[in-house]
């Protein structure tokens, strides 16, 4: 439990810093930015309740916001994607998920935590444009933006997944 | 009753759901240029020296390019000292009593001055960019103050911490600003349409404004933020509104906003003055 608290607390400080110090200066072709801390979200412990996974995707929103000045912007997409997060996981996987493991490779296969990232971040993504794009509204370029960040940010977090020791270890609990 | 009751505890993650999304929301909606609250921006103390960081090691990045731009900036300074001296010397030869003619009121005569900033934190290819500078309120700026970089217009500051600011640039759909062809004095309003950050739109020109391509864009001076005549960029294309009574412009911005790292506020010596009529006319609303 303490230790599920810390692995939390280490990759929100991570993955904050990561996105608004590198990444959000990165805009392929101008359309597609990777919103990495979507993984902070898809990460969090599987059994956990649905009022925590939405107040820490809040959090998460929220902080990212301050940093890149669009107030309530990432919060409204984070909160989404944390209430449809349970929804999704049932999706793929049914009921009979380890509570306390967090979604991985090992856990839903390499195909499923792909399939799960890959909705996941285009739900997150949709929002988060529509939202946006309330300031200024050109369907074919949003739609453009859409699927192209959804490309990146699934590509960097499968990435990232691969590489990530520390979830290679926990799949070994079982 | 206790099993609505209970109904209500098991939907609880509904309601906590849409009262997030509600505060997010509602944080979206105050988010206006004229917003006071500065917790949630990079003006914040804390986000900004952390966000400073990052626009700290990208300045190293640019240090060629800006030495070059500052030499050819220098250069065309000293051009316009010379020329400037010159003409003075003509003036002193020509004039008698050149001595009643004094230092001072040249200075009041124009009521601009600049601050010089740092940029911490930009971006370009969002739809809302906007830029944080490293100067505050402690630096004498304030909101409403435009910004300039060595080049042309950058923006206008929104919102205004101790040792922070943040600027909305051109590239923002919230920013505004008139501008017309220079020489003449029909002006348009310039807009940016999201999509390439080296370009944006002078629209509403009046269709008997004559110019033609390279033409340079300059600043009205209707507004107090910057003075007339800072260039914005020059026309490379131009088509008929719907309304056929007026042009609407493609402007290639003279600000580079991908390499963007000195800038300069302008300080309006009459702000004061202004702040306080605004202010009364506030109380009065």
């Amino acid at each position: 439990m303490i230790n599920n608290v810390l692995k939390a607390v280490i990759y929100f400080i991570v993955l904050v810093l990561v996105q608004v110090l590198i990444l959000n200066n990165i805009h392929f072709f101008r359309v597609a930015v990777p919103f990495l801390y979507l993984y902070f979200i898809l990460k969090l412990p599987a059994g956990m309740s649905r009022t925590s996974l939405l107040l820490l995707s809040f959090l998460m929103g929220i902080t990212i916001d301050a940093f890149s000045n669009t107030p309530g912007l990432h919060a409204a997409a984070a909160t989404f994607a944390g209430f449809v997060r349970q929804p999704v996981i049932r999706l793929f996987m049914g009921k009979d998920v380890i509570p306390d493991l967090s979604p991985s490779y090992r856990m839903f296969g390499v195909g499923g935590f792909m399939k799960y990232t890959l909705v996941m971040v285009f739900l997150h993504h949709t929002v988060l444009y529509l939202v946006e794009s309330f300031s200024l509204f050109d369907p074919v370029f949003l739609v453009i933006r859409i699927l192209a960040s959804v490309i990146l940010t699934t590509l960097l977090i499968c990435t990232v997944e691969a590489f990530n020791v520390e979830s290679l270890k926990s799949g070994d609990k079982q | 009753m206790r099993k609505l009751l209970d109904f209500l505890v098991s939907k609880r993650h509904w309601f906590l759901f849409f009262l997030l999304e509600i505060i997010a929301f509602a944080f979206i909606y105050r988010s206006s240029v004229y917003q006071r609250n500065i917790l949630l921006s990079t003006a914040n103390v804390i986000t900004g020296s952390i966000v400073s960081v990052s626009g700290s090691m990208q300045s190293y990045f640019y240090l060629r390019k800006e030495n070059k731009d500052l030499l050819s900036r220098n250069g065309e300074l000293e051009m316009g000292v010379l020329e400037l001296r010159n003409k003075l010397n003509e003036m002193v030869a020509d004039t008698v009593t050149f001595s009643g003619f004094q230092g001072t009121e040249l200075a009041d005569a124009f009521k601009y001055s600049f601050i010089t900033a740092k940029v911490v934190n930009n971006s370009v290819a969002r739809l809302s960019n906007y830029i944080t500078i490293n100067k505050g309120g402690k630096d004498g700026i304030y909101t409403h103050m435009g910004v300039v970089s060595d080049r042309g217009v950058v923006g206008i500051v929104s919102k205004v911490a101790d040792h922070y600011s943040v600027v909305i640039p051109v590239l923002n759909p919230k920013f505004k600003l008139s501008g017309k062809v220079v020489g003449s004095s029909h002006f348009g309003s310039l807009s940016w349409d999201g999509r390439n950050p080296r370009y944006a739109t002078l629209s509403e020109l009046p269709r008997n404004v004559e110019f033609t391509q390279g033409d340079t864009i300059v600043t009205s001076g209707y507004s107090a933020a910057f003075p007339e005549g800072i260039i914005i960029g020059t026309v490379s294309g131009y088509r008929k509104q719907n309304d056929d009574n007026f042009y609407s412009l493609d402007i290639e911005l003279a600000t580079d906003f991908h390499a963007l790292n000195n800038v300069r506020v302008i300080r309006n010596n009459d702000q004061a003055e202004q702040r306080r009529l605004e202010e009364e006319a506030k109380e009065n609303d």
